[in-house]
């Protein structure tokens, strides 16, 4: 009854092949053709302010998968981790993506620089006069201005790309090692490689973890200049994590569909897979409630604005959404074995996560622009922007798999991977 | 052991066989259900061996369907829990206890998440734990496995194979050279003790004694409770009960209990306070005008009794006597002392303070349907406490009270009303009476259509001094934020409509009363007489 | 068959493809067995356990002597006043609480990552869990001033009562969460022993124990129906103690965070006790496991590598706790609120400014010298750092409690919190009774999974090649 030990990759096809070089012009002029499109349809709908906010939603999106699968790929060698290896490239092309969102940041710091504050209030000084708080005096305007004062070490353009700048050094230097690094052991299976990485990731996870939290204070926090929340990074993290595992599991049925490594990934990699999207969908409601439950007990209006907004008739909708359909409804769904290793529900569920993420990103960032009306705009631009970068983001991925292998074929744990049983 | 020849009687309950290792274990059970057809048989192994589920043939546990159903329940039950005992209003054997703390609606699931969400990690794991007991048939402490020397070592190094006498393929011989076939170190024969299946004595009689045992406080608690005693209340912390304190406006020494406390009087003249010292001036003196911090006329002679201070425990020497006797009352202020002026603001700010400190009692819109009254009075019925209504303030009464009274009424208290002087600023206590006094008002003159303008007219024609301001504001009461919303909200709706609801009745008992509190009142001024006053006091 | 001899390899070293072992010394299942076995079966315990149970048990004396002073003379014999009503009972309570996190973290979360290696220690882990919980418990239990009516906390109709807890009040859900997570962990604890119970039942000679150990493994015979749904609960149980352990040290969290007291009220306060009670757990199970194994020979089984594990989850969520201070500092300042800025920039420079800098050195310094390997492999130096990670944990919740408390919103209120003698016996108290009864428990029932233990080490005998490397957590996944 005992199945013979496979220790090497058997399948024919393991790269993308010429494929992969189609998908890639069809992701770049998807990505130019709709990203166009939502610049022209937010002229009449919005302009320029709505096209940056629907533009930093996207980014931020795309952003949380490329970090979520970056910390995969880390948190793998860190735990030493065999089961997972199958699964590694995939979040590696993945995490390559951050060079893609390097170029994509520019039109948010570009304009920032040239001193515009459609995006972002605080980049024009004095803010805090006109910043109309939505609970009825809960700030006294002298306050907020004091505090303008003392943000504007923190709340200004220099040192928001300064940072920026710096952020993303750490994280593509560490994609590309780890990307490079696989790579070679590809061709020698050298050990030595492993415990490299394996040492490397230790203290890499702790610039990570800081890098992170101000990255999440920086793109999505100060939206609300006034608001503030310790918990906020922990909450961006969490959802990372999930959008970047949905998106493996994601791309994984993908390329399996299409006939690439379809011995090397098999259900039991998917069952694990499940079960911690599963933990992540708990986390991330675990943050979230938490979060929302301190603000929402403590009363206090200088933090509760920021609920305030989202519960507004236009946006409660949203957070009732958000709470069922982020959180409940996928944590009943994956709770039974049987789901977890049917690849078709799989997809529908990697599928319905990432809307969900995206959903969560599109109510954290969208209140901010019309923070006055409290009104909700159909999400078009939003959505055109969410093909149009998710187009590059393919190419992104297509561009960096080239014609290199899907799986890492000597890497040291791979016969453990492919042995893999989830009882 | 198995010398025994009396009556003996034995029955086979498998052939029991012995394998060294899991792996040639996992293989003979493969056997044993393809080659052999058993479908009775059971393996046992000192831990959990993978892959044995398989080779046997155990279909998937249950267990898991049955932890979420009950999960789900009690997700249900922590829910409806919660609901019951702290938002629900009716009472069907317990009352709820619905009440608002920290601002919290007392129905805000938001703070029931943590308890709902505790109540399902404990239900379910029960669930799991018993349900994986009971699905096992343990506990099971009588097993004729365990009379086997050799089986000792299953929960070590060992491992066995049961094929059970039940199986329909099950032939003592046959079995056994098949399992001999297919590995086992050992082969030996289970046989059941059928003598003594009885419980054993010794431990039912333990068992007995230990219920007993157990039985014993409950039963004392619940004797306890229907029983009067006479003994003297058990005091678990005697310096928490007696303790060596004056209490307030206390003469002489204290016997609490029957125990007499030693007392030193700290200061000349059986007293337990220091003597005020020359010069000390009083709150009240602080403001100067007597009139507007009393109450009362200046050219009063009457001493207001009520302001007599006296201990709610201690009534004065014939107390109840003198209550009924309508002691002289001093001359009231019939009109707003000079400093007041009675405008909106004024009347908002009574409209806040009252909502702060009498609504509890004296309800939103003053019928004394205050929810501290609602409770108490529910405890009252039944006889669990002791509670003098609350007063309804448009209880005629009530009325026709001049404006003096009812602050002295606040500054001292009455009944169980406890005095409010060193909680409420003088002025404020003024607005509150001008407050009080508009919604006395607003009942005995309805207008249902122009709830809000009847209101306007009564302020504004009460002080024309102020005529500019009323002009412009269109609002009797404005906004009121400092409720934290919520209460001031409310009020609005419940205000409106009082009148319209009740404007008839009211109308007809007022005249009753009216007729009423005239010859109750007799020795007071005519009561039409403060009425008038009142109005032209108000509006 | 049964080697005993003290020959230990070091398992510290990685070596990529292949996992070190976890059973170290030539052991197979027997010598398993007989090394935790022959603890319950020895004549005597060592000396030294007599006579560090002697010292612990006359501490625990000590402590009920002083509850029962508490009692009669009431809660004024704490330090406890105005502001600081919540003063070191508190400050013991979820220090204690965040002790017991270790345990079931290991049994659940690492039994779900399919960590093998938390074989050998977690029933000494969860062992430790119920007596911190237990030390945990009582503080806020006689803090509660009239304990005699203790039982109103929880929703039990009363006549003269005539009312139901506060069901949105935290305090509460600490009730809630507190004695749940002391049934569950009891309930995980127990079934994991069943097996082993039976192992004990089965070798033991007098009749007391063979009684005592026949009925509470009842009557247990390694059937594999019985392992199947066995293990399903097992499962099951792990995967509702996961979020349990969350939630327990959420909920104490929520204790401070839903308040408005400045330095209390952060956000961060759930993930950031949560990873602050794993540190301390972790800690305290590396101060107690380093001597018992040594006390009773079990470096085999409980080997370098399972030491050095758990020093590196120290360095990790001491890191997390690190980032969460750092968090809060940053945050205290960029929120712009005064009373939230003047309650940290206290705790650094303020009145109790040399505890908040035990704290950080304890807490964020000291760990870090787990980076270097030598001193995450060395038992004797790494017991010195976990203590001082546990003095340093005890000074975290001495910061937050009393710090905040002690310079009020009302500066006229402000004061300088003192421990009393009583408020210093309770706490060494409370760790005369953890002693005890960990004692105990090393000397009467199983100190290591054996079950476990043994489902994953590979199969004896069994020489089908493809079977040697055999090591997975043999699970069933119901869920």
């Amino acid at each position: 009854m005992h199945k013979k030990r496979r220790e090497k990759v058997t399948s024919p096809v393991i790269t993308l092949g010429d494929d992969g070089l189609k998908l890639r012009w069809i992701g770049l002029v998807v990505g130019v053709i709709f990203i166009a499109a939502a610049f022209i349809v937010s002229i009449p709908f919005g302009g320029f302010q709505r096209f940056s906010h629907a533009y930093l939603l996207n980014f931020c999106f795309y952003a949380s998968i490329a970090l979520g699968s970056l910390f995969f790929v880390a948190i793998l060698y860190l735990t030493r981790a065999g089961w997972g290896v199958t699964l590694r490239r995939i979040a590696e092309y993945l995490a390559m993506g951050l060079i893609l969102m390097l170029v994509l940041l520019l039109p948010i710091v570009i304009p920032m620089f040239l001193g515009y504050d459609d995006l972002y209030i605080w980049n024009a000084e004095g803010w805090s006069k006109d910043y109309a708080v939505p609970v009825e005096g809960s700030v006294d305007m002298h306050a907020t201005e004091k505090m303008e004062k003392t943000k504007s070490a923190f709340l200004n353009s220099g040192r928001f790309i300064l940072f920026n700048v710096v952020y993303f050094a750490i994280w593509i230097a560490a994609a590309t090692f780890f990307l490079k690094t696989s790579l070679k052991q590809d061709a020698t299976g050298a050990k030595k490689i492993s415990l490299r990485n394996q040492a490397i990731s230790a203290p890499f996870m702790i610039l990570f973890a800081a890098t992170l939290v101000f990255a999440s204070f920086d793109w999505e926090m100060t939206l609300e200049p006034l608001w503030f929340s310790t918990m906020f990074p922990v909450y961006f993290f969490a959802g990372s994590v999930l959008g970047a595992l949905s998106m493996i599991v994601l791309v994984a049925l993908m390329i399996q569909r299409s006939g690439r490594v379809t011995a090397e990934i098999t259900i039991d990699h998917y069952h694990d897979m499940a079960k911690l999207m599963f933990a992540f969908v708990f986390f991330w409601g675990y943050i979230a409630f938490s979060q929302f439950m301190l603000i929402w007990y403590a009363n206090l209006p200088e933090e509760s604005f920021w609920f305030e907004m989202r519960f507004k008739p236009e946006w409660v909708g949203i957070s009732v959404l958000l709470l069922f359909g982020h959180v409940l409804i996928p944590f009943m769904g994956i709770m039974a074995r049987t789901v977890r290793r049917n690849k078709n529900f799989l997809l529908f569920a990697s599928i319905y996560l990432l809307l969900m993420h995206w959903i969560d990103h599109w109510w954290i960032v969208m209140p901010s622009l019309t923070r006055e009306t409290g009104a909700m705009y159909f999400p078009i631009v939003e959505v055109l922007l969410m093909i149009g970068m998710g187009g590059l983001f393919m190419s992104s991925f297509c561009y960096w798999a080239g014609d290199r292998p899907l799986v890492p074929v000597k890497d040291p744990w791979l016969g453990e991977a492919l042995n893999y049983e989830n009882a | 052991m198995t010398q025994s020849n009396t009556e003996k009687e034995t029955r086979l309950v498998g052939l029991l066989a012995q394998f060294d290792d899991p792996d040639s274990l996992m293989q003979a059970c493969e056997s044993a259900r393809v080659d052999g057809g058993y479908t009775r048989m059971d393996a046992f192994t000192p831990f959990p061996v993978h892959g044995i589920d398989q080779a046997i043939g155990i279909k998937r546990t249950i267990l898991p369907f049955i932890v979420l159903f009950v999960g789900l329940n009690a997700c249900l039950g922590g829910i409806v829990l919660q609901w019951y005992t702290n938002a629900a209003s009716f009472s069907p054997i317990f009352p709820g206890y619905d009440f608002r703390i920290s601002g919290k609606p007392t129905w805000s699931l938001p703070a029931n998440v943590p308890v709902i969400f505790e109540i399902i990690v404990l239900s379910s794991a029960f669930a799991a734990f018993f349900g994986m007991l009971i699905l096992n048939k343990l506990p099971r402490l009588a097993n004729p496995l365990h009379r086997i020397s050799r089986f000792k070592r299953v929960t070590n190094d060992r491992f066995f194979l049961m094929i059970e006498e039940r199986d329909d393929n099950f032939d003592l011989e046959q079995t056994r050279a098949q399992l001999n076939d297919w590995g086992a170190v050992e082969v030996e024969e289970v046989n059941e003790d059928m003598t003594d299946r009885k419980f054993p004595a010794v431990i039912k009689t333990a068992l007995i004694l230990l219920l007993v045992v157990l039985m014993l406080p409950p039963v004392l608690i619940y004797r306890a409770r229907g029983m009067v005693s006479r003994s003297p209340r058990l005091h678990v912390v005697p310096d928490m009960d007696w303790q060596l304190k004056y209490e307030a406006q206390e003469i002489g020494p204290t016997t609490l209990e029957g125990r007499k406390v030693e007392t030193e009087y700290l200061f000349p003249g059986q007293s337990a306070a220091q003597k005020q010292l020359i010069g000390t001036v009083s709150r009240d003196e602080i403001v100067g005008d007597s009139e507007l911090t009393t109450g009362i006329a200046k050219d009063n002679t009457v001493p207001n009794l009520n302001a007599i201070p006296t201990s709610r425990y201690q009534e004065p020497p014939g107390g109840e006597q003198k209550k009924q006797e309508n002691p002289p009352e001093p001359k009231w202020l019939t009109k707003f002392p000079e400093s007041i002026t009675v405008n909106d603001q004024l009347l908002a700010r009574g409209r806040e303070r009252f909502n702060i400190y009498c609504s509890v009692c004296h309800g939103i819109s003053g019928e004394g349907d205050g929810f501290v009254n609602k409770r108490a009075m529910e405890l009252a019925l039944t006889g669990k406490s002791e509670w003098t209504e609350v007063k309804n303030l448009h209880d005629p009464t009530i009325v026709v009270q001049p404006v003096g009274k009812i602050f002295d009424t606040i500054t001292h208290g009455r009944a169980t009303m406890g005095p409010y002087r060193d909680q409420i600023d003088v002025n404020d206590r003024w607005a509150i009476v001008a407050y009080v006094k508009a919604l006395q008002e607003l009942k005995l003159t309805p207008k249902p259509k122009e709830d809000a303008n009847s209101g306007d007219g009564k302020t504004d024609g009460g002080k024309k001094a102020d005529g500019k301001k009323a002009d412009g504001g269109k609002k009797v009461e404005p906004k009121v934020t400092a409720g934290k919303g919520d209460a001031a909200k409310k009020s609005d709706p419940n205000k409106k409509s009082d009148p319209n609801k009740k404007s008839d009745s009211d109308k007809k008992e007022d005249k009753k009363s009216d007729d009423a509190s005239k010859t109750e009142n007799g020795k007071k001024e005519d009561s039409a007489d403060s009425k008038k006053e009142n109005k032209s006091d108000d509006g | 068959m049964a080697t005993t001899a003290d020959q230990f390899v070091d398992n510290t070293s990685d070596d990529p493809g292949r996992r070190a072992p976890l059973v170290t010394g030539g052991l197979d299942y027997t010598g398993v067995t007989e090394k935790v076995a022959g603890i319950m079966e020895a004549e005597k315990p060592p000396k030294i356990w007599y006579v560090l149970f002697g010292i612990s048990s006359l501490i625990t004396l000590m402590l009920g002597g002083l509850i029962l002073h508490l009692l009669m003379k009431g809660t004024g014999v704490w330090g406890n006043n105005n502001p600081v009503y919540w003063g070191w009972p508190i400050v013991n309570f979820v220090f204690w609480v965040g002790i017991g996190h270790a345990g079931t973290l290991i049994s659940a979360i690492l039994f779900l990552f399919r960590q093998n290696w938390r074989t050998s220690i977690n029933r000494a882990a969860e062992a430790m869990t119920i007596f911190a919980v237990v030390c945990a418990g009582m503080f806020p239990g006689i803090h509660i001033g009239r304990v005699w009516v203790f039982y109103w906390l929880f929703p039990i109709p009363t006549e003269h009562l005539a009312m139901w807890p506060n069901f949105r009040s935290p305090l509460l859900w600490d009730v809630f969460a507190v004695s749940t997570y002391a049934t569950v962990s009891l309930v995980f604890w127990y079934m994991g022993m069943i097996p082993d119970l039976a192992t004990f039942r089965d070798r033991s000679r007098s009749k007391i124990k063979k009684f005592i150990y026949g009925l509470f493994s009842l009557g247990w015979t390694g059937s594999c129906r019985h392992w199947h749904r066995y293990e399903a609960a097992y499962m099951i149980l792990a995967a509702l103690a996961t979020p349990l352990v969350l939630s327990v040290h959420t909920i104490v969290s929520f204790d401070f965070a839903v308040s408005q007291v400045p330095g209390w009220h952060t956000t961060i306060f759930p993930p950031y006790f949560v990873a602050g009670a794993i540190f301390s757990g972790f800690a305290m199970v590396i101060t107690l496991m380093v001597p018992a194994r040594k006390l009773f020979k079990l470096e085999n089984l409980i080997t370098k590598r399972h030491l050095e594990n758990m020093c590196k989850i120290i360095v990790a969520t001491g890191m997390m706790v690190g980032t969460a201070y750092g968090i809060e500092f940053f945050i205290a300042w960029y929120s712009g609120n005064p009373y939230e800025g003047f309650a940290f920039i206290n705790r650094v420079f303020g009145n109790y400014a040399w505890a908040y800098w035990i704290m950080v050195s304890c807490n964020v310094i000291v760990p870090q010298l787990f980076w270097i390997k030598w001193c995450r492999t060395t038992p004797w130096f790494m017991v010195v750092v976990c203590i001082f990670v546990n003095i340093g944990m005890w000074f975290e919740r001495f910061v937050i409690t009393i710090t905040s408390l002690s310079r009020d919103f009302v500066p006229s209120s402000w004061a300088y919190f003192r421990p009393t003698l009583v408020d210093i016996g309770m706490l060494i108290g409370s760790f005369g009774l953890f002693t005890t009864l960990f004692l105990l428990f090393l000397r009467y029932l199983p100190v290591v999974a054996m079950a476990e233990v043994k489902s994953v080490m590979p199969h004896e005998h069994g020489d089908h090649g493809d079977h040697d490397d055999h090591e997975e957590k043999t699970a069933a996944d119901p869920a």
